[in-house]
């Protein structure tokens, strides 16, 4: 017992990370689409948890804010705006699913091959480490994590970051023309 | 310490499932939120990046691939609802306007 605690405390990303692949698969073979919602706001929460484990605290919060508190509300409203019971649910999945599963076991088989190579192989695994030391501490205390990233945004990436406002804009406009009702 | 083959492990499983996703269900919400899945297993691959080379680009990106994530699901969620008003389905096998 013990020993398994211990190896859970190690391993807290591998985890998080099948709890996030747990709820994916949860909302990829739900048949209600409000479970979807909810398997989905699990996975996005295991995922911030890893953005923690790998001290992306920023990051993190971010992905709590967006996606808890953004984008799983207005998946919430659609599915409440959209009668699913009006429309014949004829089957859960596609006509061609036995090609779409079989190309994706196929590209599932050819991964897992280069991983096995990297595993087992005759290179050892490099763990993650930080190659300058302020660096490291730069991204390692949550209050600085955050100086970090937005020294990294506003002084490195500042052209794609007003690039994005631009496009935020953009889709603002857009998702209210094709939202509105039309008048004629 | 977080070992690099398990991040990717894991964003290769997320990835895969969101493709399974997008390519076998009907409802075309799954199908956004399945884009979404993959969209943070590129970004789980982004920040293992900038851990591993010791720079912020890795985790400034992912911040940038969160905004753009959320206007695309504002844009599609909006596609959505305009489809359901003109068509009354979302699902997107009885979508076949331009079929021959």
């Amino acid at each position: 017992m013990e020993n398994l605690l211990a190896f859970i405390g190690r391993n807290m990303f591998l985890v998080f990370g099948l709890m996030a692949v747990g709820g994916a698969v949860a909302l990829v073979f739900s048949k209600n689409a409000v479970h979807s919602v909810v398997g989905f706001l699990f996975s996005m929460l295991s995922v911030a948890a890893c953005y923690l484990c790998m001290s992306a605290e920023f990051l993190a919060v971010a992905q709590l804010l967006v996606y808890a508190g953004g984008i799983v509300v207005l998946f919430l409203f659609v599915v409440m705006l959209v009668e699913m019971t009006k429309f014949k649910e004829k089957g859960l999945f596609q006509v061609q699913t036995p090609y779409a599963v079989a190309a994706v076991i196929l590209g599932a088989v050819a991964f897992i091959g280069v991983f096995w190579s990297t595993w087992f192989g005759p290179s050892a695994a490099v763990p993650l480490t930080l190659s300058s030391p302020e660096l490291a501490e730069g991204l390692n205390v949550a209050s600085q994590n955050a100086e970090a990233v937005s020294r990294g945004l506003f002084a490195g990436y500042l052209l794609p970051f007003e690039i994005l406002s631009v496009i935020l804009l953009v889709a603002l406009v857009g998702a209210v023309t094709l939202a509105k009702k039309e008048r004629n | 310490m977080v070992s690099m083959n398990v991040v990717l492990f894991i964003s290769f499983l997320l990835f895969s499932v969101g493709v399974a996703g997008v390519l076998i269900r009907r409802n075309a919400l799954v199908i956004l939120m399945c884009v979404e899945l993959m969209l943070n297993a590129a970004n789980l691959n982004l920040v293992a990046f900038a851990r591993h080379s010791g720079t912020v680009g890795g985790q400034a990106f992912a911040l940038l691939v969160m905004g753009l994530a959320a206007a695309e699901v504002a844009i599609g969620l909006a596609l959505v609802v305009a489809l359901y008003r003109k068509k009354d389905t979302i699902q997107v096998d009885q979508i076949d306007l331009l079929k021959g």
